[in-house]
């Protein structure tokens, strides 16, 4: 008869709205405006093609991926690498999946693991503290507003603290991570559908950055987040499942039947 | 019950105007007997145009299940029998006239065989409705459990203590007579508030939940409290029917009478009032009507159907202004807003609340999306109907697409497992 407000573009807003505390202290630190547009530019070029060979609907998550490449990608990498390594990851990432809430792994995340391993030359951004402090807002906000999960945050804060407390994480590891959670992992699409699932994930991701940061010599901060990330992003349909089979087999046992 | 549990849910408020207190009984001029919701049933008329019937009097029985019989709400005169190829019932429409009465013999209905008999000569049993899959159960189905809601959480639902208000002896006796039907419990779902006074002695387990939507849903209910499946059915019905149930036995005579609510944008006063199943939607709010074109759903604002009668299950009227054709838009537009494939959805914990937190909502509703039924049924699909999921619907913005993809999944375990 009538409709809700919780459609795709709504979240997507809603997700806009609580990184712009990030965005604009990147952007008051140093970030370059630049560099967003271009990635901007070539999200929606990608994302119009699709929209007029498929008929598939844009999405406002762009402006997302398009910060979060910005935000992320290696430094000085010149317009045409970055061009092709957005458009690998928007494509192959997103676009072929059916757009922004059928993919798999967040764009983004394809984008910058593809541009690090295709060109290692390049130094991965380093950040400044508050940059990362404007992620506690973000993350808040996010969880207050229902479109990220609160337990993926609690999950990767509880590993976080108890790594930190060994002497397992440096600061700069965890302002790395604060950016790279709330920017690739915290995307509600791609993120753990389940209550236990969103606890296992977040604790995923802080235990692999905990790990590379142990053994992975040379790895910058940026770095090993995205490459946590992006491992984390694909276990996440496993640890989904499993919650879901343990689930499934709670209610075999307490009912008969599900 | 947790502080988790109790809090789930949503409150969705849908604008409207300040409710009339007076609670008038309305018999309208006109009514209607339909078959309850689900595939069209065949049927044999027992009366023809121009008959003059009592109220609870059988006017059509069903081809399959002659035992079950559909009954003239309200004592009159039939007016129309129009009936769809392959004698399906479409509906019979009568006119009102005198006040006569059809009473049962209620001496068999002490086991359980004579109460069937009774439940379904008196048309009390398309108030029943089954799970899995919806619609009235087959005349010989023993379900492993009966749950009886007591409270409706859906926004412009009636008061359901009003309902209830003096009749818990009937209660008591109708919930004595569910429990023979059943080889398992009687589960009686309420809210703290509206858990009527001296329920103690009857023969059921009280079941209290949160007062936001859809705690009360009965498909949520019964997925949290004993899920149905194929072979192992769960039944529903409304406390108000279980008293009408207590006093059929009590007098021999099945009242029709019930207690609904009227709501929604397009009315000058919202109102409480008692009427009959079947009823003209049209007479009903013809007094509270605002100016200007309108559209009359029977049922709620979130699950509502476009009708002119109330609907054998609702409890609601709703009444909201009829929406304007749209203009022409720009073909970009267009093309922007109207894509062959639906947009996908994006779980948020708006989409987990809309579920009651009951169930893993995002898996399910990808389940629904895809077609994927096997996934879908260990989710829990088996214990819920399309209404249980219409506040998710409506919370996504799916204009009913939810809904349906509910109903084509159902449809499809049906035909698999039992045709």
């Amino acid at each position: 008869m009538s409709g809700g407000i919780w459609t795709r573009e709504t979240v997507a807003m809603l997700l806009l709205a609580c990184f712009l505390p990030m965005g604009a202290s990147w952007v008051w630190y140093g970030g370059h405006l630049s560099v967003a547009f271009l990635v901007l530019m070539i999200v929606y070029g990608w994302q119009l093609l699709f929209l007029l060979a498929r008929a598939q609907a844009p999405s406002l998550s762009g402006v997302i991926t398009a910060f979060a490449v910005a935000m992320l990608a290696p430094e000085h990498i010149g317009p045409l690498r970055l061009a092709l390594g957005v458009s690998f990851g928007v494509v192959m990432g997103e676009l072929v999946f059916g757009g922004w809430g059928r993919n798999v792994v967040n764009p983004a995340t394809v984008s910058l693991a593809f541009l690090g391993f295709g060109f290692p030359s390049f130094e991965w951004p380093a950040f400044d503290v508050p940059v990362a402090w404007a992620a506690i807002p973000a993350v808040a906000l996010g969880c207050g507003l229902g479109v990220m999960s609160a337990g993926l945050a609690l999950g990767a804060s509880f590993v976080a603290i108890g790594a930190s407390l060994l002497g397992a994480l440096d600061g700069s590891v965890v302002i790395a991570a604060a950016i790279a959670f709330v920017l690739l992992v915290a995307d509600p699409a791609t993120a753990a559908t389940t209550r236990f699932g969103a606890w296992a994930q977040g604790g995923l991701f802080v235990a692999l950055l905990t790990l590379f940061h142990q053994a992975w010599t040379g790895a910058a901060p940026v770095q090993m987040a995205v490459a946590a990330s992006l491992l984390t992003s694909l276990a996440v349909p496993l640890l989904d499942e499993a919650t879901l089979a343990a689930w499934v087999a709670l209610r075999r046992r307490r009912h008969g039947r599900t | 019950m947790g502080f988790w549990e109790r809090t789930a849910g949503l409150v969705p408020r849908f604008p409207g105007p300040p409710e009339l207190s007076e609670v008038p009984e309305i018999t309208t001029e006109e009514a209607v007997v339909r078959a309850p919701s689900g595939p069209p049933l065949r049927v044999r008329v027992l009366v023809s145009e121009g008959d003059t019937v009592a109220r609870g009097q059988a006017v059509a029985t069903l081809q399959d299940a002659p035992g079950i019989q559909l009954v003239a709400p309200i004592s009159g005169m039939v007016a129309h029998v129009r009936l769809l190829p392959g004698k399906k019932l479409s509906e019979i429409v009568l006119f009102r006239a005198g006040d006569a009465v059809t009473k049962h013999d209620t001496a068999s209905a002490a086991d359980a065989s004579g109460l069937r008999r009774l439940m379904m000569a008196s048309g009390f049993w398309p108030r029943l409705r089954q799970r899995p899959f919806g619609g009235m159960p087959a005349e010989t189905e023993v379900p492993v459990a009966i749950l009886v809601t007591g409270s409706d959480t859906r926004p412009g639902a009636p008061n359901a203590k009003r309902a209830l208000e003096g009749r818990t002896k009937s209660l008591q006796r109708g919930l004595a007579a569910l429990s023979q039907l059943t080889e398992g419990k009687v589960f009686f779902c309420t809210t703290d508030a509206d858990l009527p006074d001296d329920l103690g002695k009857a023969p059921c387990q009280v079941i209290l939940h949160g007062v936001r939507h859809p705690q009360g849903s009965a498909g949520i209910l019964c997925h949290r409290h004993c899920p149905a499946g194929v072979g192992s059915p769960v039944w529903d019905v409304r406390a108000e029917d279980v008293a009408d149930l207590g006093e059929l036995l009590d007098t021999g005579v099945l009242p029709q009478m019930r207690l609904i609510r009227i709501s929604g944008e397009g009315l000058l006063h919202g109102q409480s009032l008692r009427t009959h199943l079947g009823a003209d939607i049209r007479q009903l709010t013809r007094r509270l009507v605002a100016p200007g074109p309108v559209e009359t759903f029977s049922g709620g604002l979130l699950d509502g159907r476009r009708a002119s009668w109330l609907g054998i299950p609702d409890r609601q009227v709703a009444v909201v202004p009829a929406q304007s054709r749209t203009t022409a838009r720009h073909w970009l537009v267009d093309a922007l807003v109207h894509m062959p494939r639906p947009v996908p959805i994006i779980p948020t914990a708006a989409l987990t609340q809309a579920l009651g937190a009951a169930l893993p909502a995002a898996p399910l509703v990808r389940a629904l999306g895809a077609g994927d039924e096997e996934g879908a049924q260990r989710l829990g699909l088996l214990s819920l109907l399309e209404e249980d999921l219409a506040l998710a619907d409506y919370a996504l913005g799916e204009k009913g697409q939810i809904m349906a993809q509910v109903r084509c999944l159902l449809d499809r375990i049906h035909k698999e497992n039992v045709e």
